[in-house]
C-alpha cells in the first residue's frame, strides 16, 4: 500500500502549473469582430481573398450550424460555451507572404526555438537521423512559413496553407472539401466548415513517395481565439506520405475552443500515416482554464488497398473530444488507430476512433492506452462496424487503462457492430493500477520507486511510440513524462 | 437536432387507455394502487425505449412493439397437468417443487409445492391482496432504475408472480421451479413480478421458466420482472429458461442485491424468442460478494435477443464475472451490453467480462458493447467480446479425421456454448439448459 501512497503523494505534487510551454507573445494581430454571425464568416472570407464558391460553402455549412445543437453524449462537463463571446479571426499583422525565414518577425523565431522547434535549424540541418521534416507553421491561425516548398515541389507534392490551396489549387479542393467530414457531419464541425481560418493541405500525386515527414505545427497564441484549422491531405494511387502535427499553446485563465477539422483521403494503393503530439494548456492545478478540443478526424480509404493509419499522442488540453476514424470503403483497405491519453489535474479525455468496414476483406486494428492520474476522467469510446457486405472485415482493438491514483476515473465505451458472420472482432479491454507485484520486482532490482513506475509506464505505452515516426518519438516521451511529472520520475 | 413532440404508438395509446379498464381487476390495496398509478405515469411519461434512449440504441422497443395486446386478468384459459407436462419439455423431468402460472395467473391445480421445506412460496396476487398496503409500500420503494419504461410497465400490470423467501442458515437442495406458461388462442399482454429473499447464510436454487403450450397462438408479450436480494454469506443459484417458439416478446429485468460475502449465479437461456430484452441491475451492498452471470442466447429466422447487464460495484473487494455465448443463424440479431461501474471507493474490486457470438449465416447480426466505467484505481477489470463464424481450420481438422460435416459443426458449437453452461452449478439444471439448447441446436440447417 506504501507505494500506492507514494505515488498519490508525487501524482498531488505534479504542478501543473508548470507547464513549460505557458507564455505569451507579443504581437500585433487583427481580429474579427466579437461574436458570430452571417457577417463573420463574410469577414473571414474577405480577410483571406476566397472566391465565391468558397463563401457560399461557408455560409451553407454555418446555415446548417444554427440548426443544430451541442452535443453531450461524451463523459466530459464543462460550463456551456458561449459561441458569441469568441473572436473567430486572428491574424499576425506583419506577416504577409515572406519568401524566407529572414523575413520573419523575430518575435515568432523566438517562439518556436521555445517550443523546441528551431524552424532555422531545422532548414539547415536537414532534419535528424537523415530524414526531413517541413514544418508548415501556424502561428494563430495564419500560415506562417512554409520550408522545404522547393524541394516537395520537385517531387510534386503540393504541401501549403489552406488558404493558399483555395486560391491555387481551386480544382482539388472544390472536389475532397467536405468530402469525408461533411459540412454538417457534427455540431463542431460544421462550425468549423464556416469559420475554418487556415490549415494545411497536401496533395501527394501518383505513385509518389513523399520525400520527408511532413509537419505542422499549430499554436494557440491571440488571447479569446478560437481555432478552427482545417486540414486537408491526398494520397492519390500508390502515394506514400507521414505527416506530423504537434501542438502547444500558452497559458491562459479562460478556457479557449479548438474545433478542427481534419479530411484524409487515401485512393488506389496509398498510404497516409498521421501522427498527433497534442500538449496544449491543460488548465492550472484546480482545473481552472485549459483548451477545450474538440475535433473531428476522418479518413476515408477510398481505394482499394489502401491504408490511413492514426496515431495520437494526448497529453494536453482540458476537455478533449476526439474521435480519429478511418472508412474503409475500399476492398483490402486497412485502418489503424492507435492512441496514447495521458490525463491528469482535471483533465477530461474523451476519444477513441471509429472502424467503419464497408469494402470486402478491410481490417482494422485499434491499440489504445489511457493513462488517468489526479482528478482527471479518460474515456475510450469507439465503434467498430462491418456492413452486411463487408465480407471478411477483421478488426482486433485492445484498449488498457492505467490508474494512478484513487481519485481519478478511466472508462471504456466501445460498440461493437457485427452486420455478417464472415466479420472477425475481437476485442479486449483492462484497467487496473501498476501491479504492486511489479513494482516490488523493479525495486528489488534496485531501480527507485520514481524509475520503476516510469519503467511499467514506458513498458505501458510501447505498443504505441513504436508506431511514431522517429521525429517524435522523443519529444513524445518528454511530453509524457511532463503530463505525469512525479509520478514517473 | 430539434426536439419534436413525440406522437404516442398505437401500443403506448393502448397500455395507457387498458388501465382504466382492468385497474380494478389488478390485485392489492390503496397503496398498490397508488404505486401502480405512479408507475403507469412513468410510462406514459416516457414511452417505450427508442433508440434515441442510449442504453436501447439496439432495440428499438417503440418500433419493434406495433401492436397492443389485450391485458391479461383473471385469465381462466384451460389448462391441464398433461398440458403442462408436454410444454414443460425437459424441465418436467428436474426434481422439486413448483409454482405455475398461466397467462400471469397463479393456477393452484397446476403447482406442486410439495418437497419445499424451509421455502416460503406464495402467490404474489393473493399476498399484495392479504397484506394490503405493507406490500405496496416495498414495491414503491423497487431497487430497479425508475425510469425504465419496461419496468414501470411492470409495476402498472403486474397480475401475479412468485414470493418467495429462504429464511436464515437455511440450504433448500432441490430447485424451486416457477413456470410462466403462455396458452390460449388469443395473444396477451402479460406482467409478472417475483419476489425473492434469500436469508443470511441461507442456500437455493431458484429455476423461471418462460415456456408456450404447444398449440397456442404464437403471439404474445411478456413483461417479467424479479427482485432478489441475497442475505450476508448466502448462496444463489438463479436460473432463467426463457424457450418458445419463436414469436413471443420476452421483456424481462433481474434487480439484484448481493449482501457480504454472498455469491450469486446467474444464468438465462434465450431462445425461440421473436423479440427479447434481459435487463440484469445488480448491486453490492456489502464487501466481500461474488457475483457470476452468464447465458446463452440461440437466434434464428428474424429473432432479436437482447443482453443488457449493469454491475455496479458500490462497495470494495466484490467480484463480478459475466460469461454470455450466442448462436446466430438466419437473419437473427444478438445484442450484448455489459456495463461495470466502480465506485469510488469500490477498492480491490475484481471485474471480467466476455461476450462471444458464433455467427452462422451470413446474415447474422451482433452488436456488443461491453462497458467499464471506473472510478477507484486498486481494481482489475477487463472486458473482451468476440464475434466470428465457425473455425474452418477446426471442421476441415474434425472431417479430417472421417467425422461428416454435420456431425464436426455440431461438435463445434456444442463445445462453444458449453463455456457457458458450465457456470451452472446445479447439475440437474445444467442437464435440463443443455436439453433445451440441444433441441434447437439439431434444428439447425446446414
Amino acid at each position: 500500500m506504501a507505494a500506492v501512497e507514494a505515488t498519490v503523494e508525487q501524482v498531488k505534487k505534479i504542478d501543473v502549473d508548470q507547464y513549460k510551454y505557458g507564455f505569451e507573445t507579443e504581437i500585433e494581430s487583427v481580429k474579427a469582430p466579437k461574436g458570430l454571425d452571417e457577417d463573420t464568416v463574410r469577414y473571414i472570407s474577405a480577410q483571406k481573398n476566397e472566391p465565391a464558391w468558397m463563401l457560399e460553402w461557408r455560409l451553407d455549412a454555418f446555415q446548417r450550424w444554427k440548426t443544430m445543437t451541442e452535443p453531450t453524449w461524451a463523459k466530459v462537463h464543462h460550463p456551456k460555451i458561449d459561441f458569441q463571446d469568441q473572436y473567430y479571426y486572428s491574424a499576425p499583422k506583419k506577416a504577409a507572404g515572406p519568401k524566407s525565414l529572414d523575413e520573419i518577425d523575430p518575435v515568432i523565431l523566438e517562439t518556436y526555438k521555445k517550443l523546441g522547434i528551431p524552424l532555422k535549424e531545422q532548414e539547415i540541418l536537414a532534419g535528424v537521423q537523415g530524414s526531413r521534416v517541413a514544418v508548415d507553421a501556424v502561428f494563430d491561425s495564419v500560415s506562417v512559413v512554409t520550408t522545404f516548398k522547393e524541394e516537395l515541389k520537385k517531387a510534386g507534392v503540393i504541401f501549403c496553407s489552406f488558404s493558399e490551396a483555395v486560391r491555387e489549387h481551386p480544382e482539388l479542393i472544390r472536389k475532397y472539401l467536405g468530402s469525408v467530414v461533411p459540412q454538417s457531419d457534427n455540431y463542431y464541425a460544421a462550425l468549423n466548415s464556416a469559420v475554418f481560418s487556415d490549415g494545411s493541405f497536401v496533395y501527394i500525386p501518383p505513385a509518389t513517395r513523399c520525400p520527408m515527414e511532413l509537419s505542422t505545427y499549430f499554436r494557440i497564441n491571440e488571447k479569446n481565439t478560437g481555432q478552427f484549422e482545417r486540414t486537408l491531405i491526398i494520397a492519390d494511387r500508390g502515394a506514400y506520405v507521414s505527416y506530423l502535427e504537434g501542438c502547444t499553446a500558452p497559458m491562459r485563465d479562460e478556457n479557449q475552443l479548438h474545433a478542427a477539422v481534419v479530411e484524409l483521403v487515401a485512393l488506389d494503393e496509398a498510404e497516409i500515416k498521421y501522427s498527433t503530439v497534442q500538449n496544449w494548456y491543460p488548465g492550472d492545478k484546480n482545473g481552472r482554464g485549459g483548451i477545450y478540443n474538440f475535433v473531428t478526424k476522418r479518413g476515408d480509404c477510398r481505394g482499394h488497398h489502401s491504408k490511413i493509419s492514426w496515431t495520437q499522442v494526448e497529453t494536453g488540453s482540458a476537455i478533449t473530444w476526439k474521435y480519429p476514424s478511418c472508412i474503409l470503403r475500399g476492398d483490402h483497405s486497412r485502418g489503424e488507430f492507435y492512441s496514447i491519453a495521458v490525463s491528469n489535474g482535471y483533465q477530461q479525455v474523451d476519444s477513441g476512433t471509429k472502424m467503419i468496414h464497408l469494402g470486402k476483406n478491410t481490417s482494422s486494428r485499434i491499440i489504445s492506452k489511457g493513462i488517468a492520474a489526479g482528478f482527471s476522467q479518460n474515456t475510450y469510446r469507439g465503434l467498430v462496424s462491418a456492413h452486411r457486405k463487408a465480407t471478411g472485415a477483421r478488426n482486433f482493438t485492445a484498449c488498457d487503462s492505467l490508474l494512478i491514483g484513487d481519485k481519478c476515473g478511466a472508462h471504456t465505451v466501445p460498440y461493437i457492430e457485427a452486420k455478417n458472420s464472415s466479420a472477425h472482432f475481437e476485442h479486449e479491454a483492462t484497467t487496473s493500477k501498476i501491479s504492486e507485484d511489479i513494482l516490488f520486482y523493479c525495486r528489488q532490482r534496485g531501480l527507485s520507486q520514481e524509475e520503476a513506475v516510469a519503467l511499467v509506464v514506458n513498458g505501458f505505452v510501447r505498443d504505441v511510440l513504436q508506431q511514431l515516426p522517429m521525429e517524435f518519438m522523443a519529444e513524445t516521451q518528454k511530453l509524457i513524462g511532463i503530463s505525469l511529472e512525479g509520478s514517473v520520475g | 437536432m430539434m426536439n419534436v413532440a413525440v406522437m404516442k404508438t398505437k401500443f403506448e395509446q393502448s397500455l395507457t387507455e387498458q388501465f382504466n379498464h382492468v385497474s380494478a381487476r389488478l390485485p392489492g390495496g390503496a397503496a398498490v394502487g397508488v404505486a401502480r398509478t405512479a408507475a403507469l405515469g412513468r410510462f406514459s411519461a416516457l414511452g417505450l425505449p427508442n433508440r434515441r434512449i442510449e442504453e436501447w440504441k439496439y432495440t428499438d422497443l417503440r418500433n419493434a412493439l406495433k401492436e397492443p395486446l389485450a391485458v391479461a386478468v383473471d385469465d381462466d384459459t384451460k389448462v391441464t397437468v398433461a398440458d403442462l407436462i408436454v410444454a414443460l419439455g425437459p424441465l418436467a423431468h428436474l426434481e422439486g417443487p413448483r409454482i405455475v402460472f398461466v397467462n400471469g395467473g397463479w393456477r393452484r391445480e397446476l403447482s406442486n409445492l410439495e418437497g419445499a421445506e424451509g421455502i416460503e412460496v406464495a402467490a404474489l396476487g393473493a399476498t399484495l391482496t392479504a397484506a394490503q398496503d405493507k406490500i405496496g409500500e416495498a414495491l414503491a420503494g423497487t431497487t430497479g432504475p425508475d425510469n425504465d419504461a419496461v419496468l414501470a410497465l411492470n409495476t402498472a400490470y403486474m397480475t401475479d408472480g412468485a414470493v418467495v423467501r429462504v429464511g436464515d442458515g437455511i440450504e433448500v437442495g432441490k430447485p424451486l421451479l416457477l413456470v410462466f406458461m403462455r396458452a390460449g388462442s388469443e395473444g396477451r399482454f402479460v406482467a409478472t413480478r417475483n419476489v425473492v429473499s434469500i436469508g443470511k447464510g441461507a442456500a437455493a436454487t431458484i429455476v423461471e421458466a418462460f415456456i408456450g403450450l404447444p398449440g397456442s397462438t404464437a403471439e404474445g408479450q411478456h413483461n417479467s420482472a424479479t427482485e432478489i436480494h441475497v442475505g450476508d454469506n448466502a448462496r444463489v443459484t438463479h436460473v432463467k429458461i426463457a424457450a418458445d417458439t419463436g414469436k413471443a416478446t420476452h421483456l424481462s429485468n433481474w434487480m439484484v442485491g448481493l449482501g457480504a460475502e454472498a455469491v450469486y449465479r446467474g444464468f438465462q437461456l434465450n431462445q425461440g424468442l421473436g423479440l427479447a430484452r434481459n435487463q440484469i441491475f445488480a448491486t453490492y451492498h456489502g464487501e466481500g460478494a461474488k457475483l457470476d452471470l452468464s447465458g446463452l442466447f440461440l437466434g434464428r429466422g428474424a429473432e432479436h435477443i437482447d443482453t443488457t447487464l449493469v454491475v455496479d460495484h458500490a462497495v470494495p473487494r466484490c467480484e463480478s464475472r459475466e460469461l454470455y455465448k450466442g448462436v446466430l443463424d438466419g437473419e437473427a440479431r444478438g445484442i450484448f451490453q455489459g456495463k461495470v461501474i466502480v465506485r469510488p471507493d469500490a477498492q480491490k474490486t475484481d471485474g471480467k467480462q466476455m461476450a462471444q457470438v458464433l455467427m452462422l449465416s451470413p446474415d447474422a447480426e451482433f452488436d456488443s458493447k461491453p462497458e467499464l466505467e471506473i472510478y477507484a484505481d486498486d481494481v482489475v477489470c477487463g472486458h473482451g467480446s468476440t464475434a466470428a463464424e465457425l473455425d474452418t481450420d477446426l471442421l476441415f481438422y474434425l472431417r479430417a479425421r472421417g467425422i461428416p460435416l454435420d456431425t464436426a459443426r455440431s461438435m463445434l458449437i456444442e463445445s462453444f456454448v458449453g463455456e457457458a453452461l458450465d457456470r451452472i452449478e446445479h447439475e440437474g439444471v445444467r442437464e435440463v439448459v443443455l436439453d433445451f439448447a440441444r433441441g434447437w441446436l439439431s434444428k439447425l440447417g446446414r
